[in-house]
This record gives C-alpha cells, sequence and structure tokens, in this order.
C-alpha cells in the first residue's frame, strides 16, 4: 500500500467554482456552499482518494488559490513546486475560459521542465441554456495543451470527483514509470 | 571502505524514520549497503529520514548515491533521542541524467548520535535514495 502525497494547484477566474468544487470534494458531496465567498491568498485542503484497480492511494494537498489579479504575487510562493494542476472555468462566461490560457502559463512556470499533470474543468453544467463554451472547443484546447478535460456540476453534485480521479490516476502513473527508472540506475 | 560500514552496521547503525513509504522501497534500503536497492519518496517536498547509532561515533565521511535530488541537507545530532538537529552542510546537487548522483560531502570529522538527511528540492516528482555511506568509529567508552 502505496500513499503518494500530490501538492495540486486548483486555479481560474473568480466565482467559477474553485472553492465550491473543493469544498464539495472534500465533503464528499455533503454540501454545496450556495453564498459565494471571495477567496483571498490560498485555501489548503486535504484529501485522500484511492487509485481505482489497486490498493494505492493519493493523498491530496489543494491549494484553493484566489481568482483575483489582486492576490498573484503572494500566490506565486505558495505555488513553489506543485505536483498536479487543477484549472477550472465557468461553461456560461466565455472570458473565464480565455483566460485559461494565462493562468496554465503561470502555473507552468512553477515546474519548467518537468512534466505536472493537469485537468481542465469545465463547471456550472447545470445551465443549460447559458451556455457560451462548448465541449468540443474546450476538449480541443486541452488536449492541444496536454490537458485531460471534463465538465460537472458542482451545484448538482455531478461529477466533482471527477477532475480528482483522473488527477490521482496520471499521478500514480508517474510514479511507476520513475520507480521503473530507478531500478534501471543501479 | 567496507570494513568501516562494517564497523557502522555491526554497531547497530539502524533507520529510525522516514516521511515516505512504500513497502516494496523501504527507507530501510539506504542503509542496507547496497546500491541496487532504493527508498523512494511518494510525494511533495521536503523529505527526510533519519539514521541513529546506538552510541555516539566519530564520522569521518558521508556520501550519499541518490537520483534526482536537487538540495540536501545534512544534520547531526549528539543526543541520546533523535533531536536537536543542528546542519552540517547544504548542498545543490548536480542533475546527472540516466545515472545515479554519487555525492561526497566534504566535511571534517563530527561526532553524531542521529543524521538527519533532508531533501528540500528535487528534478522530479519523486526522488530514489540509493545507499548512504557514513564512515567513523565507535568512541571507545
Amino acid at each position: 500500500m502505496v500513499k503518494l502525497s500530490a501538492k495540486c494547484l486548483l486555479a481560474g477566474d473568480p466565482a467559477v467554482g474553485k472553492s465550491a468544487l473543493a469544498q464539495m470534494f472534500r465533503n464528499d458531496g455533503a454540501h454545496f456552499q450556495k453564498n459565494y465567498t471571495l477567496t483571498t491568498g490560498i485555501e489548503l485542503l486535504v484529501k485522500a482518494i484511492s487509485v481505482p484497480e489497486t490498493s494505492d492511494s493519493v493523498e491530496f494537498f489543494i491549494f484553493d488559490s484566489a481568482g483575483k489579479d489582486l492576490f498573484s504575487e503572494m500566490l506565486e510562493k505558495l505555488w513553489e513546486q506543485p505536483n498536479v494542476l487543477c484549472l477550472v472555468y465557468d461553461v456560461t462566461n466565455e472570458q473565464s475560459f480565455n483566460n485559461c490560457a494565462k493562468w496554465l502559463e503561470k502555473l507552468r512556470a512553477q515546474a519548467v521542465g518537468m512534466h505536472i499533470p493537469g485537468v481542465l474543468v469545465g463547471n456550472k453544467t447545470d445551465l443549460v441554456g447559458r451556455r457560451v463554451v462548448e465541449q468540443k472547443q474546450a476538449q480541443e484546447w486541452a488536449d492541444k495543451h496536454g490537458l485531460e478535460y471534463c465538465e460537472m456540476s458542482v451545484k448538482e453534485m455531478k461529477n466533482f470527483e471527477a477532475p480528482f480521479n483522473i488527477l490521482a490516476k496520471s499521478f500514480y502513473q508517474l510514479y511507476k514509470e520513475k520507480v521503473e527508472i530507478f531500478h534501471s540506475l543501479a | 571502505m567496507r570494513s568501516a560500514e562494517r564497523r557502522l552496521s555491526a554497531a547497530g547503525a539502524a533507520l529510525l524514520v522516514a516521511t515516505s513509504s512504500d513497502p516494496e522501497h523501504p527507507a530501510g534500503n539506504v542503509a542496507d549497503g547496497r546500491s541496487d536497492t532504493f527508498w523512494t519518496t511518494t510525494g511533495m517536498f521536503p523529505q527526510e529520514f533519519i539514521i541513529g547509532f546506538p552510541e555516539r561515533v566519530t564520522i569521518s565521511r558521508v556520501a550519499i548515491q541518490c537520483y534526482l535530488v536537487r538540495t540536501l541537507r545534512i544534520e547531526r545530532s549528539v543526543s541520546k533521542d533523535p533531536v536537536d538537529f543542528e546542519e552540517c552542510i547544504e548542498k545543490d546537487l548536480q542533475h546527472t541524467e540516466g545515472q545515479l548522483q554519487m555525492e561526497e560531502f566534504p566535511l571534517p570529522a563530527f561526532q553524531a548520535t542521529h543524521l538527519r538527511f533532508i531533501i528540500k528540492s528535487a528534478f522530479d516528482h519523486f526522488v530514489s535514495v540509493h545507499r548512504v555511506i557514513a564512515e567513523g568509529t565507535a568512541e571507545d567508552t
């Protein structure tokens, strides 16, 4: 039984649902925060999930980051040495999707030369009539930038575990590959 | 070198604690005198392990064989318990693609009951430590 630990940077524009996702995930879907609270700086949440088809697990240290630019200088320090990325946008807000490029660039700058598994997450799929970013468009952008893609509705408690399952699997895969390399060194 | 290592292991040098554990690659592997077995870290840095001696020893040489380690700090303690550590050295290692990092630490002889190795940062998500060599002699008591 291996327990990996991963620093997960959670980023994206303000009010796309980063904190709602993090809290929902931690509380196993027990509670949807209806009131919006602006995150200033960082909130840290810790939760372990098991890796499917193994007896191993990944403990996530989720750094839920402020979406407002105002706090970005502070973030850079707290973002050091990341292991995985979770980039969230709002499917009803085109700007939040367009800004993902900027967020991704900032996140990747934290670990130049290292492969950092990441997932792009489209939230608020419950607002069907207001949707402006299509799945195909987002999926293509994610592919192009080496990210996995998934959609969810935190409000409807739909699929909120998917991003973390994807990240756990990728991180676990990285570990296995690395151990193979360690074996080959002696 | 071998005899010195044997002296230490005969003196009961043992791994006391480590921050990561994969049962297939336990931290005890750093002190088994072999390069083909290793300890893997399993996540975020810093990561550390502590080696303890049953009594105070004088150490004249410290070396490590590892992979992907960037910043390494070595501390020692002369207490009976693994407390009150003080820094011996902190060093940035070079990345050696595809082969083990073999690092010698230029330290004057010093006394210790415990040695603590802190991996502060790395060139990748995970590192391996294959062997720690601490040559020295037990004090005459």
